[in-house]
């Protein structure tokens, strides 16, 4: 996060529309010796949105959100956050982070977690931390063990750790999995009320049912945005009702070999290309 | 019992470990490594350099004595040098300049036992023997041929006063130095590992928190476990209760009563720089390890060639040269040396010895802490 600040190119004056985005990517790569995990995906995501990063299993969702935040470092290509090239530690002051595994310490209880991520993000008022812990209703067990703490709950923990800055940017990594109907229904009620209130927010998924719960989708496969748009606008363009056959379609894949058929190439033709 | 289940097991084993090759490789190599290296350093034991000044040989008995002695050190390859009286000599030997010296009393009468002196710096003991056996032998000799047959008598000082009976001494504060390393480095590397694989590190990485943020975090957090850690132990080490008989029960004392000569406080304090830079070392390593079992694995290849290269139990005088040229490398071997300092000599934050030690070690913690800063991001991107 130190050195590509230098490597911003200067002859890059704010594009009129980057005020306005919350997130941008432009032509962002990233390999891994011959793996190109990102290959050339270009985003430009607005603000107060629920964005959905949708993809089977080893798409590149994760190794892309890493790259918007700056924890990765891009082959080439560069992503903004607010205006502010990535990497930038100062910026993930308002970035929030639950990621795939609960990433909280099962050793504390649930309120010194959610204090400890308070903490690092420079928090000091001890309502936001209460905040946080109500909106996943956990709020009583703020002096339980994490490690006593069900599945669910832990997620739930994990949600809260992300919130207690309360974050513009919000970047959620499979927030559902092994997270059971009910509590998915009020995770992604408490997503809505945040987009309302501004918070731009990035799910990933593979689980296509959830699309429909954003206000944007970006397929992802192979390390490229194959599509994006609403969910009514990608079911029209593929001339289907069902998303995962729009995936397909989009894909280029014919066969019904589920959303997981990483099969030999992805040059199937994606009628949007990455939409920068 | 069902074979089936059995084999079913073993091969799974078989198949885990063939996989994780750090393992296979330590579990293979780390024996022979350390085998090889307690075997070279036994065998190949330099025998350490003997630079002797003899003092004072007056009377024509004392100087046939002297010069006796002087050739029979000589043609063992020691360097011999004079001084007129025994303060010169001990000085020489605090400077570094001789290692033994050898005090030939004024008057030596025919047919009487004389008496000679050998001085060594004492910091040392287990090295010094070497010394105190060349002069002991060259000495006897002498006397013998030129005093006739009675056998002198021969008491070994050192620099501050005569060498402690207590076997424990000299390992002691070796010991003390390197067990405080070793559950350090342990907690620390087990502990950073874990931060990763929980996936909390990543999430820490995305917070504004800077990497030599949470270095600086995690020295002081376990440094406060090590500053109460050395504490217990340097009572355990240091002290002794007595505990009177109470009826049947017959007296006993708690503690190992090693004795200091010098400040307690001041060997504490060079403990618990020492377990600093484990920290460091801890977070540094755990960069490299994917498991607990890989934090473990580092014992043999980092943690045990410290413990055999810093003058725990070899001396560091008498290894053989090859593998002295790394001693200057092991953070261990500064510590081993202040607190042997402060132990046996007594030497205070005053001494130069240990401020040079303490200035060292210190500059190693901040180093590894730094190299760990730096680490810390490469894994997880």
């Amino acid at each position: 996060m130190e050195h590509v600040d230098g490597a911003r190119p200067m002859t890059d004056p704010p594009a009129e529309r980057s005020t306005s985005s919350a997130i941008r990517a432009v032509e962002l790569v990233k390999t891994f010796g011959d793996l190109r995990a990102v290959d050339g995906v270009s985003v430009d995501l607005a603000p107060g949105r629920i964005y959905g990063l949708l993809g089977p299993n080893g798409s590149g969702k994760t190794t892309l959100i890493r790259l918007l935040m700056g924890l990765a470092r891009a082959t080439s290509g560069r992503a903004e956050v607010l205006g502010v090239a990535m990497p930038s530690r100062p910026i993930l002051a308002r970035i929030g982070y639950m990621t795939q595994a609960d990433g909280v310490y099962p050793a504390l209880t649930v309120g010194e977690n959610a204090r400890f991520f308070a903490a690092t993000y420079g928090v000091r008022d001890p309502a936001a931390v209460e905040d946080a812990l109500r909106i996943v209703e956990l709020a009583d067990r703020s002096s339980s063990i994490t490690a006593t703490l069900s599945g669910g709950q832990r997620r739930r923990l994990s949600l809260a750790c992300a919130l207690v800055h309360r974050p513009p940017i919000l970047f959620l990594d499979e927030p559902t999995v092994g997270v059971d109907p009910l509590l998915r229904v009020e995770f992604w009620s408490h997503f809505r009320e945040l987009a309302d209130g501004g918070t731009t927010i990035v799910v990933s998924s593979h689980v296509m049912d959830e699309a429909d719960r954003c206000d944007e989708l970006l397929f992802v496969r192979s390390g490229k945005v194959i599509a994006e748009g609403t969910g009514a606008e990608l079911r029209e363009r593929a001339g289907t009702t069902d998303l995962e056959q729009a995936f397909l379609r989009f894909a280029g894949e014919t066969a019904r070999t589920g959303s997981d058929g990483a099969e030999s190439d992805a040059s199937g033709p994606a009628p949007t290309g990455s939409g920068g | 019992m069902s074979a089936r289940r059995i084999s079913a097991l073993v091969r799974r084993l078989v198949e885990e470990i063939r996989r994780d090759r750090p393992s296979l490789a330590l579990l293979f190599i780390a024996p022979i490594l350390i085998t090889g290296l307690i075997t070279y350093i036994l065998r190949e034991s330099d025998r350490p350099a003997v630079h002797a000044v003899i003092v004072g040989p007056a009377g024509p008995a004392g100087s046939a004595i002297g010069g006796a002695v002087s050739t029979a050190l000589t043609a063992q390859g020691a360097t011999v040098a004079t001084a007129a009286d025994e303060a010169t000599a001990r000085s020489m030997i605090a400077e570094g300049d001789a290692t033994v010296a050898i005090v030939i009393p004024a008057a030596i009468t025919a047919g009487q036992a004389p008496s000679f002196t050998i001085v060594t710096n004492g910091i040392d003991p287990s090295g010094e023997g070497a010394q105190v056996a060349a002069a002991t032998r060259a000495l006897a000799s002498a006397a013998a041929t030129a005093s006739g047959t009675t056998p002198p008598t021969i008491e070994h000082e050192t620099l501050y006063g005569a060498p402690g009976s207590d076997p424990i001494s000299p390992y002691a504060p070796a010991l003390v130095g390197f067990f405080i390393y070793f559950f350090v480095y342990l907690l620390t590397g087990v502990s950073f590992l874990r931060e990763r694989t929980g996936g909390t590190l990543e999430r820490l990485m995305a917070t504004p928190v800077a990497q030599p943020e949470i270095v600086t975090g995690y020295t002081l957090g376990f440094g406060l476990f090590a500053i109460v850690q050395v504490a217990i132990l340097m009572c355990w080490v240091l002290g002794t209760v007595h505990v009177p008989s109470i009826g049947p029960l017959p007296a006993f004392a708690i503690g190992l009563g090693v004795p200091i000569s010098g400040s307690p406080l001041v060997a504490y304090v060079v403990v618990v720089v020492l377990a600093l830079g484990a920290v460091s070392l801890g977070i540094f390593l755990s960069t490299f390890a994917r498991t607990e079992l890989q934090v473990i694995q580092f014992i043999p290849i980092v943690l045990v060639p410290q413990f055999l290269l810093s003058g725990v139990l070899f001396p560091v005088s008498s290894l053989p040269e090859v593998v002295r040229f790394f001693v200057p490398f092991m953070p261990l071997s500064y510590a081993v040396n202040a607190l042997r300092h402060v132990f046996i000599a007594g030497a205070g934050l005053d001494s130069p010895d240990v401020q040079l030690d303490l200035l060292v070690l210190a500059g190693f913690a901040v180093l590894f802490g730094a190299i760990a800063s730096l680490t810390i991001r490469r894994e997880v991107a």
